[in-house]
Order: C-alpha cells, then sequence, then structure tokens
C-alpha cells in the first residue's frame, strides 16, 4: 500500500516541478478544452464536470461475462446483466450531485462530484483534481442478505435484526488527471470503501488505486481504458487470510462523443456498477474469462 | 424466344436496381429554407477577435465536428446524417452568399439560434471557442 501512495504523491510532484517550470503568469489562465468528453469513462468518473444548469441522464449497462462464448452470443444472452439509470444535476460552478438506481442488489445511490482544481491551458494549473464520494443503499429483502453483524458467537444475523444502517456503504475518491496533448488524457485516483455490513468472511474497508484515461484518435472517437486494483492491506483487513479477496476491474472500449451524447462501449471484468460494489465483490477475472460487454451512455441537457 | 425474353428481364432488373441505387445518393434539396433571419445591432456589429488566430484551426475544427456536423454536413453543405429529420433546409456554408454575411451575423445564427438551429450557448460558453468554429466555417467555402 505504502508504495503506491508514494508512488500517487511522487507522480503528482514530479508533474508540478516538471511543468512548474514552464510556467508563465497571463493575465488570465483558461481551463483546458474538454479533457474528457463526459462526466463518465466506463464505470469510473473524471474530473469533467458539465456546465452549471446542466441535467445529465446516464444509463449503463453491463452484459453476462463472455466465458460461454457463442453458446450465450458472448453474453449477450447469458444473465447476470446489470444496469444503472442516473440522473447527475449540476447545480454549481464544478459541483455535480447525482442519483441512480441499480439492478444488482436493488443499490439506490446518491452521489457527488467537486472539481476543486481545472488543469490550465498555460499550466498554471497542471492537473485537475476531483472529489467523488457515493452513498448507496442496498435495497433487497432481508432474507437475502449475508450475516455479518459484530457479534459474540458466529451465528447467523437474522432477517428481523437487519436495520437500515445495515444497509448502507460508501465510496470515497480522490481524482487527479491531465489532459497530456489533445489526444491523451490520464488519470490517477485512490479511494476508500466502507460497508456496514458483511459477511463473516469479507472486510468491511477496501482501499483501491484507478488508473485510466482516453486516447482520442479521430474528432470523435476515443479509444478509453480503465484499471482498478482493490489493495490487499493487512492492516485494515479483518481476515488472517484472503479468501475471495475482490479481482482487479480491467475495462477498455471505445468512446464517440457529440454535441450532447457520450456513448461507451467496451469490455470489462466487474458485473457491479457502482464504484463500491465493484471495488469489494468483483470476482470476475479478466485473465480467466471474466471480461463482460457493456455500454455507457450519457445524454446531457442544458437549462 | 425464350432466351431473349430472360435477357429482356435481365436489362429490366439491372436498370430497376441502378435506380434504386442511384436514389439512395438523391438529397433532400427540395426542403424550404426558414425566412431571412433578423439579427439584432449589436450582435451585427460584432467583429471577429481572433480571425486571424491560427492557433485555433484545430480547435475549430474539433468542435465544428462535435457540435455541428451532424446536421451540417462535413463540408457545411447541409447533408448531415440528422438533416434528413429536419423540416429546415440548411443553407450551404460553402455559398458565396452564407459566406458575404458578417461575421456578427453567422455567430448570432451559429450561437443564438432560432427554431430548429438550437442555441448553443451553454454548449460552447467559451467565447474564444465560438469564434474558433466560425473560422473554420470561414475555410468551408
Amino acid at each position: 500500500m505504502k508504495k503506491y501512495v508514494l508512488f500517487i504523491i511522487l507522480f503528482v510532484l514530479g508533474l508540478q516541478t516538471v511543468f512548474a517550470q514552464e510556467e508563465e503568469t497571463k493575465e488570465k489562465d483558461k481551463p483546458v478544452r474538454s479533457p474528457f468528453e463526459s462526466g463518465y469513462l466506463i464505470d469510473n468518473q473524471t474530473t469533467l464536470v458539465p456546465v452549471e444548469g446542466t441535467l445529465e441522464y446516464v444509463i449503463q449497462h453491463k452484459f453476462g461475462t463472455m466465458s460461454n462464448g457463442m453458446t450465450d452470443l458472448y453474453g449477450i444472452y447469458s444473465p447476470g446483466a446489470n444496469i444503472r439509470l442516473g440522473l447527475n444535476y449540476v447545480p454549481i460552478k464544478n459541483v455535480q450531485v447525482g442519483i441512480g438506481a441499480t439492478k444488482k442488489n436493488k443499490y439506490t445511490d446518491l452521489n457527488a462530484k467537486w472539481t476543486i482544481l481545472e488543469q490550465t491551458r498555460e499550466n498554471t494549473i497542471p492537473i485537475a483534481v476531483s472529489l467523488y464520494g457515493m452513498v448507496a443503499v442496498d435495497g433487497r429483502n432481508e432474507s437475502l442478505f449475508g450475516s455479518g453483524k459484530i457479534v459474540d458467537t458466529k451465528g447467523p444475523t437474522l432477517p428481523t435484526q437487519i436495520a437500515f444502517n445495515d444497509r448502507l456503504s460508501y465510496f470515497s475518491q480522490i481524482i487527479i488527471g491531465r489532459k497530456f496533448t489533445d489526444w491523451l488524457s490520464l488519470q490517477a485516483a485512490a479511494s476508500f470503501t466502507h460497508y456496514n455490513m458483511v459477511g463473516w468472511e469479507y472486510d468491511h474497508d477496501k482501499i483501491a488505486v484507478h488508473f485510466n484515461g482516453r486516447i482520442k484518435f479521430s474528432p470523435q472517437t476515443s479509444f478509453i481504458f480503465n484499471y482498478d486494483i482493490p489493495l490487499k492491506i493487512k492492516d485494515i483487513s479483518e481476515q488472517w487470510e484472503w479468501t475471495d479477496h475482490p479481482k482487479p476491474n480491467l475495462a477498455f472500449g471505445v468512446e464517440i462523443s457529440t454535441s450532447t451524447h457520450a456513448f461507451q462501449i467496451y469490455a470489462g471484468t466487474a458485473d457491479g456498477i457502482i464504484p463500491q460494489d465493484m471495488v469489494m465483490w468483483n470476482l470476475n477475472d479478466w485473465k480467466d474469462k471474466g471480461l463482460a460487454i457493456g455500454m455507457t451512455i450519457t445524454r446531457l441537457w442544458n437549462f | 424466344m425464350k432466351k431473349s425474353k430472360f435477357r429482356f428481364l435481365i436489362y429490366l432488373s439491372i436498370i430497376l436496381f441502378t435506380g434504386i441505387l442511384l436514389m439512395a445518393f438523391t438529397l433532400p434539396q427540395d426542403k424550404k429554407t426558414g425566412p431571412a433571419w433578423e439579427i439584432p445591432a449589436n450582435y451585427k456589429a460584432m467583429k471577429n477577435p481572433h480571425a486571424d488566430d491560427a492557433s485555433l484551426t484545430k480547435v475549430g475544427r474539433m468542435l465544428y465536428s462535435k457540435h455541428c456536423k451532424s446536421c451540417h454536413g462535413a463540408k457545411g453543405l447541409g447533408d448531415g446524417p440528422k438533416a434528413a429529420s429536419l423540416e429546415t433546409g440548411m443553407h450551404s456554408f460553402a455559398s458565396a452568399d452564407f459566406q458575404a454575411q458578417g461575421d456578427g451575423v453567422v455567430y448570432y445564427q451559429s450561437y443564438i439560434g432560432r427554431d430548429e438551429m438550437p442555441n448553443f450557448e451553454k454548449k460552447i460558453p467559451d467565447d474564444e471557442d465560438r469564434w474558433a468554429i466560425i473560422n473554420y466555417m470561414r475555410t468551408l467555402k
């Protein structure tokens, strides 16, 4: 873990020293033009927040895994598909609030994003920094919950003992991004995930690091990729050994963007869509036929 | 006899298919364009402050293809993929009449808009970006 944190800090500091040398004091240094085309990058967030007064509707869909090949048309016919519908609104500059509903675990989520710093054209600010947070409520029937309450004996938790608090999960993330050239934008992020209730053999907390970016190859089309790594940290684990430790989420695809839409089609591993679910529960492995086809579609309205 | 009848049928079908194929390339040019624009005086008087800024060439091209191309077409002829579903015909950006208009007039038409031409003030909030697109439209003649 320390290695990763150190890496991120060095990466950011390194950027600053490199670009500090080129700094010029101009009268007005405007933010760079569209570091990303959308606030979404596959199933992660970018540092981009649309102009204030924008309402964004997002459809995120993932099919089942491609593990059965042609039999179920590479996951399109297979069970295990997941979908999230979300609405986001930008009430003030660089602050976005959102609400969403996800099929898996009947999650209902509230989320917010605040872009604290925007990268500027003259490099007076060399990077963009955003904070992203999400609270989700697991809306399933009580009987479907695993046991996991901290009690004296390892007995199962009875459905009647499940309180509203037990359904909550939290995700918080700091995202650092930079548009390097017209065609290359990269992001690194670190996140903390907490579930109020998990099964006995799992952890309540998980720290993850995220790397993603886009490589633009035409005015409207980009190659996009994303890699989320849940870290194995003994210090915050409640287990003696790792059983079913979540697997990294690898995804790559293509983004096509227009004035009001971003359309992303990709192949990725996590079956979850909300970030805490991907960090905590993903067991699909891209090295073992774990990829599934997915799509993210956004539509913007301005008021 | 039988052979010539068969040949006739072949010729007929070739002509029919060619006709159908060619129809696919016809443009819906018969659509009526809107009435003359009423441009407020303050827009008419606008001058392009970035007219000679070569650094905006790429920006203009990128933004044009993101915001304008789907209706106005890659070369501004008004033949983009969404053009067919519009009720109003579009003036070609390549025409002399269009290019003869002042910068402020094009600015008003492009960003304030009317009817089917949407307002782009919120989509393209930066003034420099707006002029970059106009610079690009000026190259389409």
